[in-house]
C-alpha cells in the first residue's frame, strides 16, 4: 500500500502540468514541483497560501474553483498563472472536489495544464491566417486594379482603333471625293473642249475663233490643274505606283516633243533634241509617269522662255548587264531662278516669285509632282539655273533592261496615213460625248456607231463587224472591263480594244491590260493621239491576222503555246528547245491515243494514269491552265472507276488543244532549225 | 574537269518530256554526269555504271502495265546497293506516297513542279555534303 503511494507521488511529481490540492477554503495543502516551477515559489511558500492569488484574474480564478465545490467539477477553464519574476503561463484549469465518506466536500484536486505551446501555435495560426486573408484580400484589390487596367487598355485600344478607322475612313472619303470629283469635272470639260475644238474648224470671224480659243485654252489649263491635283493626291495617299512594263524610250521622247511642237512654234521658239543612239531601244519602266514628268518639265520651259531655245537631252550614263542609268535634262534661255529659290520651287504651290504666277500663269504644282514622281523611283532632280539666262532641270533614272516587245506604242503615226473609212463602235453612256466622239470620228472619214453601255455593245458585236472598239470604263449596266473580258473569252474576238479613260491612275491601266484591251486613251481626248491610236492599233491587227493566214489558215484562235518557260529554262538554246520540242511531239500523241483508246475500253485506270502523265508537258509547253486542271479532272474522276458525265468532253478538249499545241510546236521546231542554219 | 569526280545522276521517268526538261536542268545548271531512262527496268539493267544518285519516278506502271512501278524500282536499286541515295518524284502531291516512299528508304521526295528541278538539285547538294561530314567524322572517330 505505501509503495503504490510511493509510486501514484512520483506519477504526479513527473508531470509538467501543476498539480494543486486545496482544502475548502482555497488554501493550497498539496502540490507537485511543476507549480513552483511555474509559479518561481518553493512549496513551502506555496504551502497554506491562496490558491487563487497566483493567477492574474484572482476573481475568476476564485470563481472557478468555488464552482468545483458547487458542481463537483470543472473542465478546461482558461486562466494564466503569474510567475514571481512576472513570466505568465496560460494554462487550462481543471479540477473535481474530493469527499469523504459521507459526501462532505473537503478540498478539491486542480490540474492547471501548460497550454502556453498550443496558445502559441494557436496564435501563430491566428497570425497566419490573418495574415492570409490580409495577402488575398491585396490579391483581390490587385486583381480588380488589374482588371480595371485591362479596362482602360482595351478601352483605350478601342478608342485608338476608333481614331484610326476614323482617319482611314477621311482618308479614303478624300481619295474617294478627289476621284469622284475629278471624274464629275473632267466628264463636263471633256465636252467643252471637245466640242470647241470641233466649233475651231468650223468658218469663223477672226473674233470668234479668238473667243473660243480662249476657251479652249482655259478649258486645257484647268484639265491639267485637276490632273496635278490628283495626282497629288495619290502621292500624299502612297497610291502611286510605278509601273514595269517594256517601252520604246526613244519613241515615247519624239512622241512627247511632238504634242509641244505647236507650242513651240506658236512662240517662235527653237526645240533641239539630244538623244543618246546608245541607250537600248527597249526599256522596262513606267512610260506614262515618264512622259508626266518630262511633260511638266517641257511645259515650264516653253512657258517661261519668251525667245531663244529648248534643248531636251538624253543620255546614256552607265550600263551593265541588267539595267542602264539614263539622264534626262531640258534646258531653256527663259527668266531662270535665283539660286536662293531653288530649293523651294519643288514645293506644292511654290513659284520662284509671288509674282510669276500673275504673268505667266501656273498654280505652282508642276515641280512638285516632278520632284514626287521623279524620287519614289530612285531618282533624284536637279537645277541649275541663272536668272535672265536660263534653267536646265535634270534627273537620272534606271531602267531594266529586256528582250521583250514594248507593249504600248507611244509613237504617233504621222496623219498621212490616208487610213480611211474604218468602222468603228463607240462605246459610251454620256450623250455629250457620244457626239463628240461622232464628230471626230467623222471628222476623220469614219464610220462610227454607238452603243450606250458594254452589254449594248456586245449585242452590236454578235450583229456587225467593226475595225475597232473605243471603250469607256465606267459605264451603267456593264462597264468596259467586263464588256472586254466578254469580247475576249466568250465572243473569242481579237479586235482591238482602246480605253477610253478619264482618270489615268496606273491601277486603271493595269486593269485594262488585264481585261485585254489594246490601249488606252485619257480622256479629254487629244484627236492626233486618237487617230494614231485607232490607225495604229488596225494597222497592228491587220498585221497579225496576215501572219496566222500564211501559216495555217485554221488557226483563229491565240496561240495556245507560250514558249517563255523553255526559254527562260534553256536560256533560250534552239537545239535544247528543239530537243524539248521532240520529247513533246513524241509523247503527247501517244498520250492522247491511250486516253481515247482507254476512254473507249473503259479502261479507267489507264485514262487515269495516261491523263496524270500529260499534265506535266501543259506547263513546260505554255499550255493554258486550264487545259492542265481538265487533265487533272481526267485523272480524278476515271480513278473513281465509274464512267462519269462530262470526261469524253475533257478528253475532247484536251486532244483538241494538243493537236494545236503540236502544229503550233511544229512551226516553232522550224523556225528554230532555221535560227541554227544561220 | 574530268568525269570520274563530276557526280554520276540517273533520272528514271516514263514521262519524256519531263524527263528531258530535268535532263537539260540539269546540264545546264549544274556539273553532273546524267544517264536517263525511260524504265525502271533500263536503269536497273545499267546499275553497273554505278550511278552516285538516282531521280526515280514514283509512278512508272500507269501506262505499261507490266512495268515494274517505282517502289519495286526503288526496292530492287537498294537490294542491290544500299548505298545508294534515291530521291523520288511524283505529281501526287499526296502524304501517303510520300510516306511509302520513305518506308522503302528514299532519301526523298519530291513533288513534279516548276521548281522540282532546284529542289532535286538542293537535296543532292546536301546530301553530298552530308556524306563528306560523315566521312571526315568517322575518320576522327577511328583514331579517337
Amino acid at each position: 500500500m505505501d509503495k503504490n503511494r510511493v509510486n501514484a507521488r512520483s506519477l504526479i511529481e513527473a508531470s509538467l502540468d501543476p498539480l494543486i490540492t486545496i482544502n475548502i477554503k482555497g488554501k493550497i495543502t498539496d502540490m507537485n514541483e511543476a507549480l513552483a516551477n511555474i509559479t518561481g515559489l518553493t512549496r513551502e511558500e506555496l504551502t497554506g497560501t491562496d490558491f487563487f492569488e497566483y493567477f492574474t484574474e484572482p476573481q475568476k480564478a476564485r470563481e472557478v474553483y468555488q464552482e468545483v465545490f458547487a458542481n463537483g467539477s470543472v473542465t478546461n477553464s482558461p486562466l494564466t498563472l503569474r510567475h514571481k519574476e512576472g513570466k505568465l503561463t496560460d494554462v487550462l484549469f481543471n479540477g473535481s472536489a474530493y469527499k469523504d465518506e459521507r459526501n462532505n466536500v473537503l478540498g478539491a484536486v486542480v490540474v492547471a495544464r501548460d497550454v502556453t505551446e498550443q496558445k502559441r501555435i494557436a496564435t501563430e495560426l491566428n497570425e497566419s491566417k490573418i495574415a492570409a486573408e490580409h495577402a488575398t484580400k491585396i490579391a483581390e484589390s490587385a486583381k480588380i486594379k488589374a482588371e480595371d487596367a485591362t479596362r482602360i487598355a482595351e478601352d483605350a485600344t478601342k478608342i485608338a482603333e476608333d481614331a484610326t478607322r476614323i482617319a482611314e475612313d477621311a482618308v479614303k472619303a478624300k481619295q474617294q471625293f478627289l476621284s469622284n470629283m475629278s471624274h464629275e469635272i473632267r466628264t463636263p470639260m471633256n465636252a467643252i473642249i471637245g466640242f470647241t475644238k470641233v466649233l475651231l474648224k468650223t468658218d469663223l470671224s477672226p473674233k470668234q475663233n479668238e473667243y473660243l480659243t480662249a476657251i479652249k485654252l482655259s478649258g486645257d489649263s484647268l484639265i491639267v490643274l485637276i490632273n496635278d491635283i490628283l495626282d497629288l493626291a495619290k502621292v500624299d495617299a502612297g497610291k502611286m505606283v510605278f509601273e514595269q512594263i517594256p517601252f520604246k524610250l526613244a519613241l515615247s521622247i519624239s512622241a512627247m516633243l511632238h504634242l509641244f511642237e505647236p507650242k513651240i512654234q506658236e512662240k517662235n521658239l527653237r526645240l533641239i533634241k539630244e538623244y543618246d543612239a546608245q541607250i537600248p531601244e527597249v526599256l522596262i519602266g513606267d512610260p506614262v509617269r515618264l512622259h508626266q514628268i518630262i511633260l511638266n518639265l517641257l511645259s515650264n520651259a516653253v512657258k517661261f522662255t519668251s525667245n531663244g531655245e529648248i534643248i531636251v537631252k538624253v543620255r546614256l550614263l552607265s550600263e551593265n548587264d541588267e539595267k542602264v542609268i539614263v539622264e534626262f535634262a531640258v534646258s531653256d534661255t527663259g527668266i531662270g531662278i535665283a539660286e536662293d529659290k531653288t530649293e523651294q520651287i519643288f514645293e506644292n504651290f511654290q513659284q520662284a516669285y509671288s509674282g510669276t504666277s500673275r504673268l505667266y500663269g501656273g498654280t505652282g504644282l508642276g515641280l512638285a509632282i516632278v520632284k514626287q514622281l521623279v524620287e519614289p523611283q530612285g531618282g533624284t532632280i536637279k537645277v541649275e539655273s541663272k536668272v535672265n539666262e536660263g534653267s536646265t532641270f535634270s534627273f537620272c533614272l534606271s531602267f531594266k533592261k529586256t528582250n521583250a516587245d514594248a507593249e504600248y506604242e507611244t509613237d504617233i503615226m504621222e496623219l498621212d496615213l490616208d487610213v480611211k473609212g474604218l468602222k468603228i463602235l463607240v462605246v459610251e453612256d454620256i450623250v455629250l460625248n457620244q457626239l463628240l466622239m461622232k464628230t471626230i470620228l467623222e471628222d476623220f472619214e469614219f464610220t462610227c456607231d454607238i452603243a450606250g453601255n458594254g452589254k449594248i455593245a456586245i449585242e452590236m458585236l454578235q450583229n456587225n463587224v467593226y475595225d475597232t472598239i473605243l471603250m469607256d470604263l465606267q459605264m451603267p449596266v456593264m462597264n468596259g472591263f467586263k464588256a472586254t473580258e466578254y469580247i475576249r473569252n466568250t465572243l473569242k474576238l481579237t479586235i482591238p480594244i482602246i480605253a477610253l479613260t478619264a482618270d489615268v491612275t496606273t491601277v486603271d491601266l493595269a486593269k485594262c491590260k488585264a481585261a485585254g484591251m489594246n490601249d488606252y486613251i485619257a480622256k479629254p481626248v487629244d484627236e492626233r493621239l486618237l487617230y494614231s491610236k485607232i490607225v495604229g492599233a488596225v494597222k497592228k491587227s491587220m498585221k497579225k491576222t496576215a501572219a496566222k493566214h500564211d501559216k495555217t489558215f485554221e488557226i483563229n484562235k491565240l496561240k495556245c503555246i507560250d514558249l517563255d518557260y523553255l526559254n527562260r529554262r534553256t536560256k533560250s538554246n534552239p537545239e535544247l528547245m528543239i530537243q524539248m520540242i521532240l520529247a513533246f511531239l513524241e509523247q503527247t500523241p501517244q498520250l492522247i491515243n491511250t486516253m481515247k483508246q482507254s476512254l473507249h475500253d473503259k479502261d479507267w485506270n489507264l485514262l487515269s494514269a495516261s491523263a496524270h502523265k500529260i499534265i506535266p508537258s501543259f506547263s513546260i509547253m505554255g499550255i493554258n491552265s486550264d487545259f492542265e486542271n481538265m487533265a487533272k479532272q481526267v485523272q480524278e474522276l476515271a480513278s473513281k472507276q465509274i464512267e462519269a458525265d462530262g470526261i469524253p468532253e475533257l478528253v475532247f478538249q484536251i486532244e483538241t488543244v494538243c493537236n494545236q499545241a503540236c502544229k503550233e510546236l511544229e512551226i516553232e521546231m522550224k523556225t528554230l532549225k532555221n535560227k541554227i542554219n544561220e | 574537269m574530268s568525269n570520274e569526280n563530276k557526280i554520276k545522276l540517273f533520272l528514271v521517268d516514263d514521262d519524256i518530256v519531263f524527263l528531258k526538261l530535268l535532263e537539260i536542268e540539269f546540264l545546264e545548271h549544274a556539273d553532273f554526269d546524267i544517264e536517263t531512262y525511260v524504265t525502271g527496268e533500263l536503269c536497273l539493267e545499267n546499275l553497273s555504271n554505278n550511278p552516285d544518285f538516282i531521280v526515280l519516278d514514283y509512278f512508272l506502271d500507269g501506262i505499261d502495265k507490266t512495268a515494274k512501278n517505282g517502289i519495286d524500282i526503288l526496292d530492287k536499286i537498294l537490294e542491290s546497293n544500299p548505298e545508294i541515295p534515291v530521291i523520288m518524284l511524283s505529281c501526287q502531291d499526296k502524304i501517303e506516297v510520300a510516306i511509302d516512299c520513305m518506308h522503302h528508304k528514299a532519301v526523298d521526295y519530291v513533288v513534279k513542279s516548276e521548281t522540282s528541278f532546284i529542289r532535286l538539285k538542293k537535296i543532292i547538294k546536301d546530301l553530298v555534303e552530308h556524306r563528306k561530314l560523315e566521312k571526315t567524322l568517322n575518320w576522327y572517330m577511328d583514331r579517337a
